[in-house]
């Protein structure tokens, strides 16, 4: 073992002699970027402790001359959230190579991470004088100029980046864009070309899916929306899309068992309580049902759709003043949907307090435009109460409605619970069978009709039924409109929610509470 | 060896050997495994970095125990082990790749050092220099004259003059003197290395070294008379390299740059023949059959085709911190080793997860092959210095489960619905029976609130009692800070006006408070001229009269000339006197 041991040292004294022979004698100086290759490879590792020891070492025995140490000592200074210092940094490697596109495309972005956006586009500018054709400074211009509204501009530069090279990001970016400029059709011929692209891109297929959900094209929307489930079971987006739209089909089971993944990956998401909560009260589990939807409330208390979805159930479980406080909540922040007034009046009408409920359908009926239920409740509320004039308005109303609605589209149907009422009402108000539905040898059975409406002031008629289907609409139209849904809540986040006492906005104007009165003051002052 | 059952990995491998204190700091790139001694041994042979800036050595392991050691001048880039020659008896020789040099070892002796050839020197930085040695200009000259050239060259500086020129003044002769005589070289540094069989596709059949560098360069090396017998450019700095083919008929090289994009170079062309751009830096780089597989610092993994057209892309549950080929030409088997941050090892076959193996600590190297006379064994360095080696089993199958594995776990787990008590259940009964009852209760309520709100607003708005002034042409806001424990207290108002653009001028201030309990130095105090936006303090100091240790509320008003009513109204609770009065 000695002698082993021996033979070991001499020949690391030999390999010592010999590589020594080797060397020149003159002093040499060392090449300023012998540890480059180190440095990245620790930098893209993420061992940014490791990486900047030795930028350090390799700082102090060039003197700070070399370019690639500072270069990547400011990109871990921006990591570190040090954007400012970074730039400092980026700015001297720019001093010691001018030339290089590297340094001019980091400062950039360190200018737009800053939020200078308009410098940032001055210097990717400059980069591209010195190298034309890069995909990444196309693609950055592009999002600085989405950044400052510059939507023309935007799109021609992200184009250009496509044509150069086609990237993931860049697609998604210039379908931002479109969406933004309210270019629909647009984005989705992006999309569809990003899907091209990358069939497997569970975000491109998602967003696809979805737009075409928007766009009432529900066959395609479920093919993407499948797709990207295919990809990636857990994608919290189709999931939502994808449930939302079996929901609309009744299939509340499946729908369940597809929220249990994205209740596991997004256990705090307003819209997925919201959807699940309206799969128990499809199920008819209307107390899970009110405690989803109040967590949902709980998580995002400025979304009036949870509110409606929240009021709806409570009317259904006869609990008509929590009924009341969440749907005049729910119109202080959407005060523009009819059906809202009507459920509000619905409420109020259990309530016993017929004044403001006459108020409330007025108003419901003054903006709703399509729905032949809000006439249709309002004329029932109108007839129980005495007044057959003005039933019998509201009942033409609806009939005129039901008329444009069977122009625009051959196979609607409509729910045979409001046809039965309005038959029934039509011949209490004697109107006869003037009113032609789409299956009308069904409901043709005439029954004593003026007992069951006489003998139902506790539940009174379209109550339930009615209800049922406004929140199957409901519940298709708060999915429909997911992505912005976001959007609107937290802009609404800003104003009180203070819920007035009465339902109708006038009452809410004149009655303003003294802080609201404060408010406007304020205004008027500026 | 010793071998011990492990669990963690599907009792996959045999845990045969581990270190923990091995002390080795190395790359995927700097570990090897050859039979360097011809015996039909393979030995393992790592480049260790040392501390990164010193000690670096060249390790050779046999079985569990460190073989030999030599050390290396300088950071070990790369390392490979390949026949330079047909001498019989067959043994390979180690190439480590340092600095501009490239050290041969041949039965573990330094045996030949190769060093790249110099690269272009400025000419006009040349002729400032040789200009210096005549003496024609001094070394101040010398400066500006470097760093005009530095501003505007196309070909950079030699080290020499960018040292000169970080050089304080009062150095500049002294480091004329010492290098002026000597030639001016820029010398380059080899950031990758490794092996391309010459003419033969044979396990021992002669190979070039193929070598990247620091000026973007790709050279290849002929082993025997070690010439350069191709140059090829890139548009960045080489990281990683994989080479495939042969010299002499047809190869391929693909390599991953400093810049994210991935180049693949082809034997006709001295140029990039494809480009990859990769949307991250690539950690990883492995050729799989006739895929190329990267490892992206965005914690994915791509396949590609040799012509770099996109195949698939997977997502990892952490960062990668290296790759390497599992070949098991035995069985068939190709696949790749991908070591993550999270302390874990994945086997991937194309984008299917084989297997998974737990380690005790970050994996910062792997190398899959035949060491001792065992032919499936892993070698992997830790982050902290360990050395593991890992059998793998003979019996053991990899099954190529299907991508798709059905519905995700998530599905069967039980929605967490928040349960209702009896008490709720009670209070929904109760509203069903009185619901408008409450609804009228709660109604009445309401407006007695907003009207007992609104009177309290409309009092204190006749008062003045706000502390913001609501006149439209004194915009004001004031506080108030009461400093001190007694009985002298500082009392300071911060008074701002708060318009757009208009100053409010004749403004004052007096106090109204209980004459027995407090004096106040300047009960009136005038406000000098607000300029909107800015806030001035006003202070004065009150004395505590009162050793009853009661308080009361000193009221403040500003007030305009000329006006009775105040503007403003602050009422100020004073904090109770804990100091007796000097009287």
């Amino acid at each position: 073992q000695l002698e082993e041991h021996l033979n070991l040292l001499s020949q690391m004294l030999k390999t010592e002699t010999s590589f020594r022979l080797f060397a020149p004698a003159a002093p040499e100086l060392p090449i300023v970027e012998r540890r480059n290759w180190l440095i990245h490879q620790h930098y893209i590792r993420k061992d940014y402790e490791t990486c900047k020891v030795i930028i350090k070492t390799q700082l102090q025995e060039t003197n700070g001359m070399c370019e690639y140490a500072i270069y990547v000592q400011a990109l871990i200074l921006r990591l570190e959230g040090r954007i400012q210092e970074s730039l400092e940094l980026l700015q001297s490697c720019a001093i010691l190579n001018p030339s290089s596109t590297d340094n001019l495309k980091q400062v950039a972005r360190s200018l737009f991470l800053l939020g200078k956006h308009k410098a940032a586009i001055e210097v990717y500018h400059e980069a591209a004088r010195l190298c034309d054709k890069d995909w990444e400074i196309s693609h950055n211009l592009g999002v600085c100029f989405f950044f400052i509204k510059d939507f023309k501009n935007a799109e021609e530069h992200l184009n250009t980046a496509l044509q150069i090279n086609k990237h993931d990001k860049t697609f998604m970016m210039l379908g931002k864009v479109h969406l933004v400029a309210g270019e629909t059709d647009k984005a989705i011929e992006v999309f569809k070309r990003a899907v091209e692209f990358s069939p497997e891109n569970t975000d491109h297929l998602s967003t696809l899916g979805l737009l075409y959900l928007q766009l009432r094209k529900y066959q395609k929307a479920f093919e993407h929306l499948g797709n990207a489930l295919t990809f990636d079971p857990n994608n919290y987006k189709a999931i939502l899309a994808a449930g939302s739209m079996m929901q609309t089909h009744g299939d509340f089971d499946v729908a369940m068992n597809k929220y249990r993944v994205a209740a596991c990956a997004v256990p705090e998401s307003p819209p997925l309580w919201n959807n699940i909560g309206m799969c128990f009260f499809g199920k008819k589990k209307y107390v899970a049902a009110i405690s989803c939807l109040k967590r949902a409330n709980y998580l995002s208390p400025f979304d009036w759709k949870v509110l409606y979805n929240l009021g709806l159930v409570h009317l259904t479980m006869q609990q008509y003043a929590s009924a009341f406080h969440f749907l005049s909540a729910a119109i202080s922040l959407n005060p523009r949907m009819g059906e809202l007034y009507m459920l509000l009046a619905v409420a109020l009408t259990n309530l016993e307090d017929v004044e403001n409920s006459t108020r409330a359908y007025e108003q419901a009926v003054n903006l709703d435009e399509s729905n032949p239920l809000v006439n249709l409740n309002f004329a029932i509320f109108l007839y129980n109460h005495g007044d057959k004039t003005a039933a019998l308005d509201q009942y033409q109303e609806m009939q005129r409605k039901v008329n444009i609605l069977q122009d625009s589209s051959s196979n609607l149907e409509f729910d045979p619970e409001l046809m039965d009422m309005a038959q029934k009402l039509g011949a209490a108000l004697q109107v006869g069978e003037s009113l032609q539905w789409t299956k009308p040898g069904k409901d043709s059975k005439s029954k004593p009709h003026s007992a069951t409406l006489a003998k139902s002031p506790s539940a009174p008629l379209g109550t339930n039924q009615a209800l049922g289907q406004a929140m199957s609409s409901a519940a298709s139209y708060n999915k429909n409109i997911q992505l912005p849904a976001g959007t609107v809540a937290s802009r609404l986040g800003m104003t009180p929610a203070s819920p007035p006492t009465l339902p109708a906005p006038h009452n809410q104007q004149c009655d303003g509470s003294p802080s609201r009165a404060w408010e406007k003051k304020k205004e008027a002052e500026e | 060896m010793t071998s011990v059952e492990s669990g963690g990995d599907g009792g996959k491998w045999l845990d045969a050997h581990y270190d923990p204190v091995a002390g080795l700091y190395t790359f995927s790139s700097c570990v090897d495994l050859a039979d360097l001694s011809g015996d039909g041994e393979n030995r393992l042979v790592v480049g260790d970095l040392g501390t990164g800036s010193s000690g670096m050595k060249l390790k050779v392991y046999r079985g569990t125990a460190l073989m030999s050691e030599n050390t290396l001048l300088d950071l070990p880039a790369g390392l490979v082990a390949f026949f330079m020659d047909l001498h019989e008896p067959r043994i390979p020789t180690t190439a480590v790749a340092s600095g501009p040099c490239i050290y041969l070892y041949k039965n573990l002796r330094p045996y030949f050092k190769f060093t790249l050839p110099s690269l272009e020197v400025n000419t006009l930085e040349q002729d400032v220099w040789q200009q210096a040695r005549e003496g024609q200009i001094d070394p101040l000259t010398l400066k500006e004259m470097l760093e005009s050239i530095r501003k505007k060259a196309d070909v950079p500086l030699s080290v020499r003059s960018l040292r000169f020129l970080s050089l304080e003044t009062d150095g500049l002769d002294e480091f004329v003197q010492l290098h002026k005589q000597q030639p001016i070289r820029r010398q380059t540094v080899i950031t990758c290395i490794d092996t391309l069989k010459k003419s033969t596709a044979d396990e021992d059949g002669v190979s070039c070294l193929v070598v990247g560098t620091e000026s973007s360069d790709v050279f290849i090396l002929d082993s025997k008379a070690f010439i350069i017998l191709s140059k090829m450019s890139l548009p960045a700095p080489p990281t990683m390299m994989d080479v495939t083919g042969q010299f002499d008929v047809e190869f391929r090289i693909t390599v991953a740059c400093r810049n994210g994009n991935i180049y693949i170079l082809r034997r006709e062309s001295d140029k990039p023949k494809y480009c990859v751009e990769l949307p991250s830096h690539p950690v990883g780089l492995v050729r799989v059959g006739k895929n190329v597989l990267v490892g992206c610092t965005d914690e994915s993994l791509q396949g590609f085709t040799q012509k770099g057209k996109k195949l698939w892309k997977i997502v990892l549950p952490a960062p990668i911190t290296t790759m390497a080929p599992m070949d098991l030409p035995t069985r068939g088997f190709q696949g790749v080793l991908v070591g993550l941050a999270n302390c874990e090892v994945h086997l991937y076959r194309d984008k299917n997860l084989l297997s998974t193996i737990k380690t005790p600590d970050v994996v910062t190297s792997i190398c899959f092959g035949r060491y001792g006379r065992e032919d499936g064994t892993l070698i992997m360095t830790t982050k902290g210095g360990g050395l593991m080696v890992k059998i793998l089993k003979r019996t053991v199958v990899f099954d190529d489960r299907d991508s798709a594995p059905g519905p995700p776990l998530a599905q069967s787990i039980r929605l967490n619905v928040p349960k209702k008590t009896k008490l709720y259940v009670d209070q929904t009964l109760r509203e069903r029976e009185s619901g408008v009852a409450m609804h009228r209760a709660f109604q009445m309520d309401l407006s007695r609130v907003r009207l007992a709100a609104a009177k309290a607003y409309v009092k204190a708005l006749e008062s003045s009692l706000t502390p913001m002034s609501a006149s439209l042409s004194e915009p004001l806001k004031m506080n108030a800070v009461v400093q001190g424990l007694g009985p002298s207290f500082k009392l300071t108002l911060h008074v701002q006006n708060t318009a757009a653009c208009r100053p409010v001028m004749n403004l004052a201030i007096s106090f109204l408070y209980d004459e027995n309990l407090y004096r106040i130095r300047d009960p009136y105090m005038r406000i000098p001229l607000l300029v909107p936006g800015l806030i001035y303090p006003v202070g004065t100091f009150v004395d505590c009269t009162n050793d009853k240790g009661i308080t009361d509320i000193i009221k403040v008003f500003v007030l305009h000339e000329g006006r009775s009513s105040p503007l403003l109204t602050a009422h100020i609770n004073m904090p109770v006197s804990e100091g007796l009065a000097l009287s």
